[in-house]
């Protein structure tokens, strides 16, 4: 039996960091869909929630704020079978604008079956959002329209992203060291 | 005893023409192999001979490796030593490596350039090593460099100096079966015998060389996994739905001086719909130059081709990210 490890914080991105960033996406995204028809804003669960909803809060046009959970790689009973969607939208996003907000993207395997998913639905466009962004990480390329901000190979935590369910509400973003 | 000797531009065929009139003359070939298998015996044989063989010396910062230069110059002696001892005792037709100047006063001796012309080259070594086009006129730019060097640096000599040879053939105007016919014919009459020997050995020596071909094309798609970690990242792919194919290709990365591949490599993985090749490396960071220097390689001769490596700390973070003991932690 494995001993359980303690581990230290190390902030990289502060809450302040984090909410004029985000009051930036906000922006950017407004007048890049003002006048553009009805947004779907898809957040990924669960990581995106705390982003998702801050982010809604900077945004000046309608929107329809929905949420999408699918099962994680190498997690409980799914580990051996295939990725599904535990959480549908309850939107149809036909012919409607879809931005899909997740927290980090980092080997892309995520998002590359979320983006061939929701194209099957025929949305009038699909674009990607991420908070955290880990090119070094990536496996396969996946297009970033709005990127909240780069960071290194490190394991994060705080802001929605979690280590065995823990610091999610965190409103910093700090490296998770082990001890 | 009678020496041809053949001096080639890469591409051009001359290797193949050189086997057929060992074979036409029933003379002893003398290339990379048997001087590798024969050197043993004779006592002169260096594990590094690859190294040497037509290839010049390599500056390092600038400056000669005197412990590898001499090395190179016991071999390069041994070498010439080997080639006299076996023509005082065989008939010989000798690839490349100078012989038509060890050899430009040997009575009964001919000497044979082969060159084509450069789109020719670029077809058969295209079609041989399933190369592009930008990739085998760099690498027959490479080899041509190296053998042109090779007899600058060791006899002083211009490879493209027509007086070194009895006979200058062009393959891409006369086919190879017909210029090694025309060589045979120069060695027989240079040589003052009648008669042709046996040239029934064509087929078979064609056959031979589709099937050295298509060796270099060996690929396997059975996913015997090498190491637990491929299999678990293949369980990874399957998860997300991502089509994946196990060391579908395998990519030449170095020839000798005869065309024969001595370095290969073959990607763990390649997916399809991503058009992208993944290379998997559990092994430590100090360990991992020789894959890196492997993957430049590959960047270099094949620019189109996309690849990734993950590492062994990018393994171990996907393991983390999802919550996963490592096997044999």
């Amino acid at each position: 039996m494995k001993q359980k490890r303690e581990h230290s914080l190390e902030v990289l991105l502060t809450r302040e960091q984090i909410q004029t960033r985000v009051a930036q996406l906000g922006e950017e995204i407004t007048r890049d869909y003002k006048g553009a028809g009805e947004l779907v804003l898809a957040a990924v669960l669960r990581g995106s929630v705390y982003f998702a909803v801050d982010l809604s809060r900077h945004l000046d046009l309608p929107f329809i704020l929905d949420f999408i959970g699918i099962s994680s790689y190498g997690r409980g009973s799914a580990y051996e079978g295939i990725v599904r969607i535990t959480k549908d939208l309850e939107s149809n996003i036909a012919h409607k604008n879809v931005l899909l907000l997740e927290d980090i993207l980092d080997t892309g395997l995520t998002l590359n079956y979320l983006i061939r998913n929701l194209n099957t639905r025929n949305p009038s466009s699909l674009r990607v959002c991420a908070f955290l962004d880990m090119p070094a990480r990536r496996i396969v390329d996946i297009p970033v329209d709005y990127c909240g901000f780069n960071l290194p190979d490190l394991f994060v935590v705080g802001y929605g992203l979690d280590y065995h369910e823990r610091y999610r509400n965190l409103e910093f973003v700090a490296e998770l060291q082990e001890l | 005893m009678a020496v041809v000797t053949i001096s080639r531009h890469f591409g051009s065929g001359g290797e193949f023409v050189a086997q057929l009139v060992a074979e036409k003359m029933g003379y002893l070939l003398v290339n990379k192999a048997i001087i590798a298998k024969n050197m043993r015996s004779f006592g002169t044989y260096d594990p590094e001979m690859a190294y040497f063989d037509e290839k010049t010396v390599k500056l390092e910062n600038g400056e000669k490796n005197l412990e590898m230069e001499q090395r190179r110059r016991n071999y390069l002696e041994g070498l010439h030593e080997f080639f006299y001892d076996m023509a005082i005792r065989e008939n010989l037709v000798i690839l490349g490596r100078g012989g038509q100047i060890l050899f430009r006063d040997f009575p009964p001796s001919l000497h044979v350039k082969i060159m084509a012309p450069l789109q020719n080259r670029l077809a058969r070594v295209s079609r041989l090593y399933h190369l592009d086009e930008a990739a085998s006129a760099r690498l027959i730019s490479e080899q041509d460099r190296d053998r042109e060097a090779y007899l600058r640096q060791v006899f002083g000599c211009n490879w493209l100096d027509p007086e070194l040879y009895n006979l200058v053939i062009n393959t891409g105007l006369t086919g190879l079966e017909e210029s090694a016919a025309i060589i045979v014919k120069a060695a027989q009459l240079k040589e003052g015998a009648g008669e042709v020997p046996i040239q029934e050995l064509e087929e078979r020596l064609l056959e031979q060389q589709e099937n050295t071909a298509a060796i270099h094309d060996a690929s396997g798609t059975s996913p015997h996994f090498a190491h637990p970690s491929e299999a678990e990242f293949a369980r990874m792919l399957d998860f997300y739905r991502i089509k994946w194919l196990y060391e579908p290709k395998t990519f030449p990365l170095e020839w000798d001086s005869e065309g024969a591949v001595t370095e290969a490599f073959s990607p763990d993985f390649y997916l399809p719909d991503q058009d992208l090749y993944l290379e998997l490396t559990t092994q430590k960071q100090k360990l991992v130059w020789k894959k890196n220097k492997k993957i430049r390689r590959l960047k270099e001769i094949y620019p189109e081709v996309q690849i990734k490596i993950i590492y062994g700390r990018d393994y171990r973070g996907l393991l983390k990210k999802y919550g996963i003991e490592e096997e044999g932690e």
